[in-house]
């Protein structure tokens, strides 16, 4: 059987109590024991000896008391008198035998004066000289004492018997005495307070009472300190339960900011897939926003790579990274336009913001067309004009079809202008500008950039000779008579200059000038005609009148 | 009468002095019949302490003692053993049971003790110097 320093430790734990009371009671009596045999084991030598001395020196306290007896007795042979002497010190106990002598002749002996058994009982004898009781030089006689070591001995041991009685007794009822005021003055008022504490509920405001016998003590002092800190804890948990309601008062308040928003409101990681969002994120994106590992690119398509370097940006810099974007939301929805502002929150952990702006882009949109628009004619503007150029020329290209400009001055008009008035001249341009619009395509741009001066952009002509073809048919529109109301007619004529697109990248500005370089040269040329611009400086020659 | 006691008491300490001052020996004296001529101190303390009633010629001794309350006696016992009269008192007492010895003979004074050793030649006594008289032998002398 094996046993630690460890168990052996815990099988002795089996046996001492529980309670501090017990086993301070315990303690106090096994050390009292221990101490009271370990004192008693010294005691017993020490007190076995003194005594044996003590005895010893009875011995020869007796036979100096007896001195000057026996020395008249010894003085006078008077063994009458020696035998009275010899009767007294043997009623003590220990005086086994005496034998009194005057010189040689024997005046009394008694008792056992030798020993009979040499180990059983040892006999010593004590001689004593005695002197003439009226010359101390004189010696007359002898006394001799014979005491048994054996009751001695039994008489030292008796002795000591009884002094360990008396230590055991002392030790017994000072260990007593001990344990009571120990018991009385530490361990109930530790018990009191431990049972006290025990039961103590903290959240009820209660306090250990003052033990009124220990105040200025040190158990005095760790009540105080236990109440203080109960009061502290108490403090702390009224603290935290206030501040507690306060959080979740607040929580509940920025939950509802959360909940309500218009605004869609979600946390991503920094690969783009939604932690959480709120009611409104759905509700913008559809039910797919809500499906549970949705990534925020593929909700936003097909701005997919657009919405991963936001990311990715607003990751990096601490500042919000925001883009408009016009999002396919499939069958049903068709696109909306969402503003998404991505913001880093912390490591791998960023807060989206998306806003429908679907209702202002279209305003915007309204606006724009607006601002692009010829009130009188609703054809393009010049800056719309403007703006469909730059589209155009910019398109990538594609295939074989290039852009056409087509630049449209109105022959007679002023005249009709002055003659009809100004109602009646922009009867005209509205006319013109129904000419104009069927005589192309949808995805062509028709535009009046100001007084008489009409522009047809064609988004891609193969050839020259189409762009030329739909020239004529606009001259012989536009050469059509107009009743400017109450049956009058009147007819306008146009010249056209056609600029073509090379496949090379050319400047708008280069390509007006061009459309109108041509355009001069039909009017020159006898007006209500059109005319090829030769082609830009890069491009090889490409022209041919028409 | 004041005066007389005075005077008396004066007179006493004057006697007392003059014996001080002028030490008397204590003379042993036997009858001159006894055939002892001469004892030695150990011998007349042997006998007078009943040690032995012998005197050395083989005669049995009697020793005489004076009355307890004489000077002479206590002068003796002084002289020879350095005991007091409570001492000789003490010692005597300690041997009346025993019965083997008794204290000498007792007289009531030095006159009748010297008629005593003058008529009969065991008894042995003991005399100032100056009380010694005719018909006895001094055999010892105890100076102070």
């Amino acid at each position: 059987m094996k046993s630690s320093p460890e168990s052996r430790r815990r099988w002795f734990a089996r046996f001492l109590p529980r309670s501090i009371v017990a086993r301070t009671s315990l303690s106090i009596l096994v050390l009292a024991v221990v101490m009271g045999l370990v004192f008693s084991v010294m005691a017993s030598w020490r007190v076995r000896a003194a005594e044996h001395d003590r005895l010893i020196a009875r011995v020869h306290e007796l036979t100096a008391t007896v001195e000057s007896t026996v020395s008249i007795a010894c003085f006078l042979n008077d063994a009458t008198l020696a035998k009275e002497i010899a009767g007294g010190l043997m009623k003590n106990r220990i005086v086994a035998g005496v034998r009194i002598t005057s010189g040689p002749k024997l005046l009394y002996s008694g008792g056992v004066v030798e020993a009979a058994d040499g180990r059983a009982a040892r006999i010593d004898a004590f001689p004593q000289t005695i002197y003439s009781p009226f010359d101390q030089k004189n010696e007359v006689g002898r006394v001799t004492l014979y005491v048994s070591s054996a009751e001695i001995e039994a008489q030292a041991a008796a002795y000591s018997r009884y002094t360990i009685w008396i230590l055991s007794l002392q030790v017994s009822i000072v260990a007593a005495a001990v344990a009571f005021l120990v018991y009385l003055l530490v361990t109930r008022p530790i018990k009191g307070i431990s049972d006290e504490l025990h039961r103590l509920e903290i959240r009820s405001g209660m306090r250990l009472a003052w033990p009124s016998g220990n105040r200025k003590d040190e158990i005095g002092q760790l009540v105080l300190d236990v109440n203080g800190l109960i009061a502290r804890l108490t403090d702390a948990l009224a603290n935290e339960r206030d501040l507690r309601v306060a959080q979740e008062i607040s929580e509940r308040r920025m939950r509802l900011v959360f909940e309500k928003a218009d605004t869609g409101i979600l946390v991503l990681d920094a690969r783009g897939a939604v932690q959480s969002s709120n009611p409104s994120f759905v509700r913008i994106l559809g039910p797919g926003a809500a499906l549970p590992g949705a990534k925020l690119d593929d909700l936003l398509r097909p701005h997919g790579p657009l919405v991963a370097e936001l990311i990715e940006s607003a990751s990096a810099a601490d500042e919000p990274r925001e883009a408009d974007m016009e999002v396919d939301l499939g069958p049903g929805r068709g696109k909306i336009w969402v503003e998404l502002s991505v913001n880093r929150l912390g490591p791998n952990l960023l807060q989206g913001l998306v806003n429908d702006i679907t209702e202002r882009k279209r305003a915007e949109v309204a606006a724009r067309e607006l601002a692009a628009r010829d009130p009188v004619t609703s054809l393009l503007n010049r800056r719309g004009i403007d703006a469909a150029l730059v589209q155009v020329l910019e398109r990538p290209i594609e295939s074989r079809a290039r852009p056409a400009l087509l630049q449209i001055d109105l022959d007679h008009f002023k005249a009709v202008n002055d003659t009809h008035g100004h109602d009646a001249g922009d009867q005209v341009l509205r006319v013109v500008a129904r000419v104009l619009e069927r005589a192309v395509r949808r995805s062509d741009f028709v535009g009046r950039s100001g007084g008489d001066e009409f522009q047809v952009i064609l988004a891609g002509v193969e050839q020259a000779a189409i762009a030329l073809e739909i020239a004529n048919k606009i001259i012989a529109g536009i050469a059509q008579p107009v009743d400017i109301g109450a049956g009058v007619l009147v007819q306008v004529g146009a010249s056209v200059g056609i600029a073509m697109g090379s496949g090379e990248y050319e400047a708008p500005a280069s390509f007006l000038r061009r459309a109108d370089e041509a355009m001069y040269e039909a009017k020159q040329g006898g007006r209500g005609c059109a005319r090829i611009a030769p082609a830009a400086v890069t491009e090889p020659e490409d022209s041919a009148a028409a | 009468m004041k005066h007389l006691v005075f005077i008396l008491m004066f007179a006493a300490f004057a006697i007392r002095i003059a014996d001080a001052n002028e030490p008397v020996s204590i003379v042993v004296i036997v009858n001159p019949a006894s055939g002892v001529d001469h004892l030695t101190r150990d011998e007349v303390i042997d006998i007078f302490l009943g040690r032995y009633r012998k005197l050395p010629s083989g005669r049995a001794a009697l020793p005489i003692d004076v009355a307890e309350s004489s000077a002479e006696r206590e002068r003796f016992y002084q002289l020879l053993v350095k005991k007091s009269p409570a001492d000789m008192s003490s010692y005597w007492a300690r041997l009346v049971f025993s019965g083997q010895t008794s204290p000498p003979f007792q007289v009531p004074d030095s006159k009748t003790a010297l008629e005593l050793v003058q008529s009969n030649p065991n008894a042995i006594a003991y005399v100032d110097r100056a009380s010694v008289g005719p018909g006895v032998k001094v055999v010892l002398e105890i100076k102070p």
